[in-house]
């Protein structure tokens, strides 16, 4: 059985506009006008446990809006969703303790303290037995380099070394499905290459789906096996992403990035 | 629900002690408490020499002692703003976040809200006290009536504490989801600084209000307690007063996790 089964998922938003031309400011204090918005014109696709899948899409065509979904912060319009057989938005706390997220713009460490108390204070969320999180802990530590920073407080991180701690963070519990919202934005170069190395061993070592948005083409390259494609909130592509270069690169050895950009042109993102 | 319990206590903890830190800030809040004692305690003074203060429910001393109280206590009892943490996740859209953590989010939200309070009072309530009893004799804060009235003066005032997080996490409720600011929370706000006694001990209210100033939920805030310091309600009277409080915190759970539940539901968390 597929262990991420999505079908039809819909979503629309409500979004208030201001009347515009003459008096536009006075008339729009008393009159609004609401549009309807689709994020989420029906996605469906499924994938099963181990793989590292990428989303990829330009901004605003409901690859976030997907993972949110996906991870029990929305609920859609329509549609179901089943992700180890629960729907997340029905059975949110049981089905975020088998999860793991990085938003690679929000943190989710505690400001003011050292990571090592963040680390005990997520033991205690996910109630991670203490042997078990002795390990993990070690092991996270080792292989994201970040043991000389455990009793460093989150404010006083580099962003390269704070994004590894968020990672480690979000594994403490092996989780079996791990979302990544842009985990290499702001990195350099030596960072992204840990990160995605990491990534890659972590998938192997213990199985753990991967679900990765970016808009850096090489993460995707380097880490995913399969490429979807969101925009306009409807699938375009589902597939291995040497496919998608095949189709879209115009001569041999294009820039990932221009492969992508004629992509998006061509189907009228 | 063992997990929620464990992991919100480990919450607490934490978010005691990093408050705990800011030991100037808790410095600076009681210089704002022990200014407003004092020019409370002036105003006092001016109206119950000057004005026939005969038959007057409260003493001038119980009155400058209720100031003291109001002070000394204010972070835990007297403020039930949004919790700061929580309103900015709600504006920047980390409540996503807090979505992804395996716990009942009222729960969650309510030991952060309990923990801030303690953690960021706990300097400024100690400074203020100092100051209270270390003013000259006509200004000075008065030993409770009994060891009874005091006693009853601290369970009151644990329940009181609990309705002050109970009516936050309520407004916190309200606050989510609204694109449209503060207006709600503040009007919410305004009625509570009025009828918790923070700004005029209810005991001077007119008479034929004060059945109805006893009964309202936010005299267990404050009054109620105070009132057992200074002897203004019997050891007797403990067990419907505090009863009361105690239906009063269990029905601001019970309207905040039915409006928090709601919310997220119908919640849209803008942005990538």
């Amino acid at each position: 059985m597929a262990h991420i089964e999505l079908q039809e998922i819909r979503k629309t938003y409500k979004v208030h506009e201001r009347p515009t031309g003459k008096w536009s400011v006075l008339k729009g204090a008393f009159i609004r006008n609401t549009k309807i918005v689709q994020a989420l014109g029906g996605i469906s696709f499924s994938a099963n446990q181990g793989e590292l899948v990428g989303l990829i899409g330009p901004n605003g065509a409901g690859k976030s809006t997907t993972v949110k979904i996906m991870s029990g912060i929305l609920t859609p319009d329509s549609g179901t969703c089943l992700i180890h057989g629960r729907m997340p938005w029905k059975e949110r706390k049981a089905h975020v303790a088998d999860i793991g997220v990085v938003f690679g713009q929000r943190t989710q460490l505690w400001w003011d303290v050292p990571i090592s108390d963040s680390f005990q204070l997520l033991r205690d969320i996910y109630d991670i037995p203490k042997g078990d999180f002795q390990v993990r802990s070690q092991e996270l530590a080792l292989a994201l380099d970040i043991e000389g920073l455990l009793s460093t407080p989150a404010r006083q991180l580099s962003l390269g070394q704070r994004m590894r701690c968020e990672i480690a963070a979000a594994l403490l519990h092996r989780p079996k499905l791990l979302f990544l919202d842009e985990p290499t934005i702001g990195l350099d170069a030596v960072s992204k290459l840990a990160l995605r190395a990491f990534l890659k061993e972590e998938n192997k070592q213990t199985g753990v789906t991967v679900l990765l948005t970016t808009h850096d083409m090489d993460d995707v390259d380097a880490l995913c096996n399969r490429v979807m494609v969101i925009g306009h909130g409807q699938l375009l592509y589902d597939g291995a992403f040497d496919g998608l270069k095949e189709q879209y690169a115009t001569y041999q050895g294009q820039d990932i990035d221009e492969v992508i950009a004629a992509m998006y042109k061509e189907l009228a993102l | 629900m063992s997990r929620t319990l464990k992991a919100c206590r480990s919450l607490f903890i934490i978010r005691v002690t990093e408050n705990l830190q800011y030991r100037a800030a808790g410095i600076a809040n009681s210089s704002i408490s022990i200014i407003w004692s004092i020019l409370q305690i002036v105003i006092f003074t001016i109206f119950f020499t000057l004005g026939d203060a005969t038959g007057a429910a409260m003493t001038l001393t119980q009155a400058i002692t209720y100031a003291w109280l109001t002070q000394i206590l204010w972070s835990i009892v007297g403020y039930f703003t949004v919790d700061a943490e929580i309103r900015e996740k709600v504006i920047n859209g980390n409540v996503a976040l807090d979505l992804c953590r395996p716990l009942d989010l009222y729960a969650h939200w309510f030991s952060k809200t309990m923990a801030n309070k303690i953690g960021r009072s706990a300097w400024r309530s100690a400074f203020t006290l100092i100051a209270a009893v270390g003013v000259p004799a006509a200004l000075r804060l008065s030993p409770p009536v009994s060891i009874e009235g005091f006693l009853l003066f601290l369970i009151s005032l644990c329940t009181g504490a609990l309705l002050c997080v109970a009516f936050a996490m309520l407004m916190a409720a309200v606050r989510v989801g609204l694109t449209w600011g503060e207006g709600p929370t503040y009007m919410l706000e305004s009625v509570g600084m009025f009828l918790n006694g923070n700004y005029f001990p209810l005991a001077l209210w007119p008479d034929f209000m004060q059945g109805f100033l006893l009964f309202q939920p936010f005299a267990g805030l404050m009054d109620i307690p105070f009132r057992f310091y200074l002897g203004l309600l019997a050891p007797s009277d403990a067990f419907w007063v505090i009863g009361l409080q105690i239906f009063w915190v269990v029905a601001f759970i019970a309207a905040g996790r039915f409006l928090l539940n709601r919310k997220i539901s119908h919640l849209i968390v803008q942005g990538g």
